[in-house]
């Protein structure tokens, strides 16, 4: 690709990504075409110049050696971006890697059309992060970049000098290359890779049946009947919320069953695994699942499932609405108000725990943003805090006197606390004084007047309403809201690291649904999972992707291979919550408000943003490895107290492809379509072949699971890509 | 230190004894004798003797107002009267006659009240920690906690830029006491950074990494180039936590596994598989050391903690068929925000920690390593002094400076340490707004550290065999203190 410009026909991706509503356009091409970086004549050195000495044409011969510095700039060409209306160079991403084995992301500065398909890439040697030091002058290192999830070719730079003896890595090439495109298939979405792509992203999984039904309609008309599909497909378990010290008749002791359903999160999890199994609404299933991790509760303190599943309910039934109703229903759901005490906070001891957590974790984060979700700094180069103690302390103040219906509401029953209907004012506990509320560039409002007429408990209730009504407009209407939480969900749905550009673009489209309308989450996922960077058959990028968390790691293969009961007969009944619960991951047992995984975790030792990583160690990896041996061979057993029929994998749809081929080719090319989307590598493909075929053929069933538990236990296929 | 020792003499007027004095004294004296001493890493024979250092963490920010109290009358540096004061209309003051008395000698014999979760308890299967103090087994360091250089109250009213990153966030503050850094984050722990440095010279053959976890990888056991190992709790065997299920040695089973294991070396420059894939390895190589070996003999409780406890107990036990010589732990406890609800929470917490740490010192007795294993802890923050809610919901809320424990036969026990406050003992003065307070408009009392967690950290370190060359290395600010060695160890 050095020299030669290959011109990759695409269609202009984008139009759609910024319009709203437009349910029957047309899904383009999902595919970007690959970047390339421009080569020194000896093929294996970038082509590069220090930028005062650039002419603003493409250089003819390049340097040969650099130096690191905060200040020296240095100009690369790149060939191949096709740039959509707003795409600049926050889109792409440069990183060295150097003998020592460290690496960084190199701070870029322009990106500069020079001729036909080519840009100058205007950079520094210098990482701005730098949590593991600086670049070095350290002689031959490599250098490559990415966009929308796709790298580059990797070149040698020479940093102080050449030579050093650095070797260029080979890039992944697919094992086979048959379900990448359109070949083979004559209509529809006939990106058979992107399309598996899609279903782990946006559902739990490609089943056969909601793979075929996205070929034949398509991602956006998808995601149109997926806002509209009834949810849930089966009912939410209804054990009725019930008195905080259990009946003498309904103890851990009298009625194991009875203490169960009532007072711990197992009625839930079951639910919610059966949902992701078998649900008709898998997208709504996945947005809410998103949305508990970010906004936390817990049955580590919450204590009946009743009061769990009215807290779901708010989520997967505010999923698709706007997010300020959200912050409002969560605020004062009272399962919320319990976990984060807001239910307890009065005037004369206002509580700080969620006005700081909704600040930081619910809305906009500790630090100022970019809208493309970078960190602002002032102008000694550091972050700016968005709020200090003494807005939590005035936030705090906002927040007081409310707490559970008990007596007024729909569902208040004499002597059981209320979890279900919102949380109401008692006035006698809010503070009527002034309040300041967070200043920030833009706001509206930044301060709430002390109560003027509340001369009795209705206008202390208006006065009450009215404030907090204030008080979330002025967090809703910051402006790092639509980078935080667009980040946010990016990283549960589809990549760790996102690029700032493809933060931008999505919070963008929560800024303004390009209808006028802020906060729009319909319009916020279709621009999570339709962008360029969630999109193609295939990605590149070495830090592309998330590892599945132990939920979906689980899902997923019960998608592709149906879950059935033990028995393989009827269907599971979902009591899988104490297997994931091993591998760290209890569902709606988060260990804190901070859920399972930091956003901002690193992977140890390394520069790679992987929030799920937190959730692998070498005691889970074996764990993992070992569960997918029971998982897939054996089946999860039943039992007598919460899993009366047990889970097993049903591999039969695989069984025609199995023995129809003795050498196991035909079955390992299904699973690489289903399980990798058409990703697996050579070597990986090679081995897994070799013990495939010590398996007798006449056994199809456990040649589709020695091969189904060894794909599982792949990194490869533990992180989506 | 000059500033520091003005102050102190400015303010020892009338609060301090003598017996105060010379302690104070005895802790500056042990700077001189810190530090000049340099090493030839390459050359040095690794240490003849066993030493390991446990981290126990208190995760989501212990109370300490409630963990150690005054059990006096002296008003001059905080009696029992100020903290209920401060507690007691809220219904968050332990009465005077539950607190569970210690002498402390810096404070001219004054009394203190631990938690009476540190006592006898129901359930429990030994005596607790309380028993410790008067054998000289358990210090504590008070008033510690996140600094980036020392700071009084009007710099800290004056210059927020002399402040740690995000005070009063959990996320933050547990990172900052992790990595023992508070104005920049860092993305390795002082244990792991311990372990770069001391791992080549201390384990050169060793089977386990130097830090070994409990609770996965946290930040204070990754280092910049060496990672821990995570291991799971007991009951489960030492040679079962690590080891791969489903292969009997048939010819199919082990096809498997030779597929499972050239697996992991098919990668081709993508990151995230090639993380995955290091810890997938590094888990199969250690599965192999990892055996059983004699069982500990002491009681454990059957809690979270105390088979965190009983399985380090075990590797501890071990440490000769691992060739291993240093060691760094990590274990937790959660459920320490207690915004409400504190009374009973805390109380549980306390006493189940108690419990496990006294169950694994005495383990360490049993096994004759009293004085080679240290424990200590560490959380998030302290909570605020003034309570949140009242009565069966009456809790605290985030806020800054704590009281850590330190266990073991080399603890110069039956004391406290670290920096004075400004009521010239290391123990704050317990008034909201006042001269020991951050807050100002709406005070709640959140006590100022005078001792960093560098300042802490290093005092162990330093007993663990950290050279002096080393201390930038792992601690880069311990130069903005003036007192690198609180004391509180055997030299």
């Amino acid at each position: 690709m050095k020299f030669s410009f290959r011109k990759l026909y695409l269609f202009p991706f984008f139009a759609a990504i910024f319009t709203v509503g437009v349910f029957a356009q047309e899904d383009q091409n999902p595919n970007s075409p690959t970047p390339g970086l421009l080569s020194s004549a000896d093929r294996s050195r970038v082509l590069a110049v220090n930028t005062r000495a650039w002419d603003g044409g493409i250089p003819s011969s390049g340097g040969l050696v650099f130096r690191p510095s905060r200040t020296n700039q240095i100009t690369v060409f790149v060939s191949n971006l096709q740039l959509m209306p707003g795409e600049e160079a926050n889109s792409v991403r440069l990183y060295l890697t150097q003998r020592s084995g460290k690496s960084f992301e190199l701070q870029i500065d322009q990106l500069i059309p020079v001729s036909k398909g080519v840009h100058a890439l205007q950079f520094r040697l210098w990482d701005p992060l730098g949590y593991r030091g600086q670049p070095v002058a350290d002689g031959d290192s490599l250098i490559n970049l990415t966009w929308r999830g796709l790298t580059s070719n990797v070149l040698k730079i020479g940093l102080g000098s050449t030579g050093g003896n650095i070797k260029i890595p080979t890039v992944p090439t697919p094992a086979t290359s048959s379900t990448n495109g359109p070949t083979g298939e004559a209509i529809g979405y006939l990106y058979a890779g992107d399309r598996i792509r899609f279903l782990e992203q946006a559902a739990f999984g490609p089943s056969t049946a909601a793979d075929q039904r996205l070929r034949r309609i398509g991602l956006r008309t998808w995601l149109a009947e997926q806002f509209e599909a009834p949810y849930p497909t089966t009912p939410y378990p209804a054990f009725p919320q019930t008195a905080t010290t259990p009946a003498t008749t309904c103890t851990l002791m009298t009625n194991p069953t009875c203490f169960r359903d009532h007072y711990t999160m197992i009625p839930l999890q079951k639910w919610f695994f059966t949902e992701a199994f078998y649900g008709n609404a898998p997208l709504r299933h996945r947005m809410a699942w998103a949305l508990g991790q970010i906004f936390v509760t817990s049955g580590v303190s919450v204590q009946q499932s009743s009061h769990a599943v009215a807290y779901h309910k708010i989520l997967s039934r505010d999923a698709f609405g706007n997010y300020r109703e959200l912050l409002n229903d969560v605020t004062m759901s009272p399962t919320m108000g319990f976990y984060l005490d807001m239910a307890r906070s009065t005037k004369l001891n206002p509580n700080e725990n969620y006005p700081r957590e909704i600040m930081q974790l619910f809305s906009i984060g500790l630090v100022m943003l970019n809208p493309d979700g970078t960190p602002r700094l002032d102008q000694q180069g550091q972050a700016i805090p968005t709020y200090d103690q003494e807005d939590v302390n005035e936030l705090s103040k906002v927040f007081t006197g409310w707490t559970f219906c008990n007596f007024t509401c729909p569902n208040s029953t004499n002597g059981i606390i209320n979890y279900k209907d919102p949380m109401v004012l008692i006035p006698e506990n809010h503070d009527l004084g002034p309040k300041s509320l967070l200043n920030y560039p833009g706001a509206q409002e930044t301060s709430i007047p002390a109560c003027t007429d509340c001369t009795d408990n209705e206008h202390i209730k208006t006065y009450a309403q009215d404030s907090l009504n204030r008080a979330l407009n002025n967090i809703f209407h910051h402006p790092n809201v639509g980078p935080f939480i667009g980040k946010l969900l990016i990283q549960h749905l589809v990549t760790s690291d996102p690029s700032p550009a493809y933060v931008g673009r999505v919070a963008a489209v929560f800024n303004d649904n390009g209808a006028g309308t802020r906060g729009d989450l319909k319009a916020v996922i279709r621009a999570i999972l339709l962008d360029p960077e969630a999109r193609g058959d295939i990605k590149t990028a070495p830090r592309y992707g998330k590892l599945r968390e132990p939920v979906q790691l689980i899902t997923n293969l019960a998608r592709i291979f149906p879950a059935k009961d033990y028995f393989g007969e009827s269907p599971s009944d979902g009591a899988l919550a104490s297997y994931v619960a091993q591998l760290g991951q209890d569902p709606f047992n988060s260990p804190t408000v901070f859920n399972y995984f930091s956003p901002d975790f690193i992977v140890p030792g390394t520069m790679i943003r992987a929030p799920e990583f937190e959730l692998l160690n070498t005691g889970y990896a074996v764990k993992r490895t070992n569960f997918l041996h029971t998982f897939i061979f054996e089946g999860v057993t039943a039992n007598a107290t919460d899993s009366l029929r047990g889970t097993s994998l049903d591999v039969s749809e695989y069984v025609p492809a199995s023995t129809a081929d003795p050498s196991g080719t035909q079955l390992l090319d299904l699973l690489n379509a289903r399980m990798m989307h058409g990703a697996m590598v050579q070597a990986q493909r090679d081995a897994i072949l070799t013990a495939v075929q010590a398996v007798p053929s006449s056994n199809p069933s456990l040649r589709i699971r020695t091969a189904a538990y060894l794909i599982a236990a792949s990194s490869q296929y533990q992180i989506q890509r | 230190m000059n500033e520091t020792r003005r102050d102190f003499l400015r303010n020892s007027g009338c609060a301090l004894t003598m017996t105060a004095l010379a302690s104070q004294i005895q802790h500056f004296g042990m700077l001189n004798t810190l530090a000049q001493k340099t090493r030839d890493t390459s050359s040095a024979a690794p240490p003849s003797d066993y030493r390991a250092l446990v981290c126990i963490y208190f995760s989501g920010g212990n109370d300490g107002n409630n963990t150690v109290i005054p059990n006096h009358s002296d008003a001059t540096v905080s009696g029992y009267a100020a903290y209920a004061a401060g507690r007691s209309a809220q219904g968050l003051a332990l009465p005077q006659n539950t607190l569970l008395p210690v002498s402390v000698p810096r404070i001219g014999g004054l009394s203190y009240g631990l938690h009476p979760g540190f006592g006898t308890i129901t359930g429990g299967v030994n005596a607790g920690l309380h028993p410790l103090w008067a054998q000289g087994k358990m210090a504590m360091v008070t008033n510690v906690g996140t600094l980036v250089k020392p700071l009084t109250r009007l710099e800290y009213q004056n210059h927020p830029e002399w402040r740690p990153r995000q005070l009063f966030s959990h996320s933050d503050q547990t990172n900052q006491h992790m990595n023992a850094r508070a104005d920049v984050m860092m993305l390795s722990g002082w244990g792991g950074r311990i372990s770069d440095r001391m791992t080549l010279s201390a384990n050169p053959d060793r089977l386990v990494p130097t830090v070994n976890s409990l609770q996965g990888g946290r930040l204070f056991t990754v280092g910049e180039t060496t990672q821990p190992l995570s291991i799971g709790a007991a009951p489960a065997p030492l040679s079962s936590i690590l080891a791969l299920t489903g292969y009997n040695g048939s010819p199919i089973a082990n096809a498997r596994l030779a597929a499972l294991e050239a697996q992991l070396n098919a990668e081709q420059g993508q990151d995230l598989v090639h993380a995955s894939n290091e810890i997938h390895r590094e888990a199969i190589r250690i599965s192999r050391s990892l055996n059983d070996g004699a069982e500990v003999t002491a009681v454990f409780p059957n809690t979270e903690l105390g088979n965190q406890l009983k399985q380090v107990a075990r590797m501890i036990k071990a440490r000769g068929a691992l060739h291993i010589t240093r060691q760094i732990f990590f274990v937790s406890i959660d459920g320490f925000d207690t915004h409400t609800g504190q009374l009973i929470g805390q109380a549980g917490l306390l006493g189940r920690f108690s419990q496990a740490s006294r169950a694994f010192f005495d383990e360490m007795t049993a096994q004759g390593l009293a004085d080679k294993v240290t424990q200590f802890t560490i959380t998030d923050f302290n909570r605020t002094f003034n309570p949140g809610g009242s009565g069966a919901n009456v809790g605290s809320d985030h806020a800054w400076a704590n009281h850590q424990f330190i266990i073991g036969g080399s603890v110069l026990g039956g004391d406290f340490y670290g920096m004075n406050t400004t009521n010239g003992t290391p123990f704050p003065t317990l008034v909201q707004n006042g001269p020991d307070d951050s807050d100002t408009s709406n005070a709640r009392g959140r006590w100022i550290p005078t001792t960093s967690v560098e300042q802490y950290a290093g005092t162990l370190a330093k007993w663990f065999g950290l050279e002096a060359v080393d201390v930038p290395y792992v601690f880069p600010n311990m130069a903005n203190f003036p007192v690198t060695d609180l004391g509180f160890m055997t030299p």
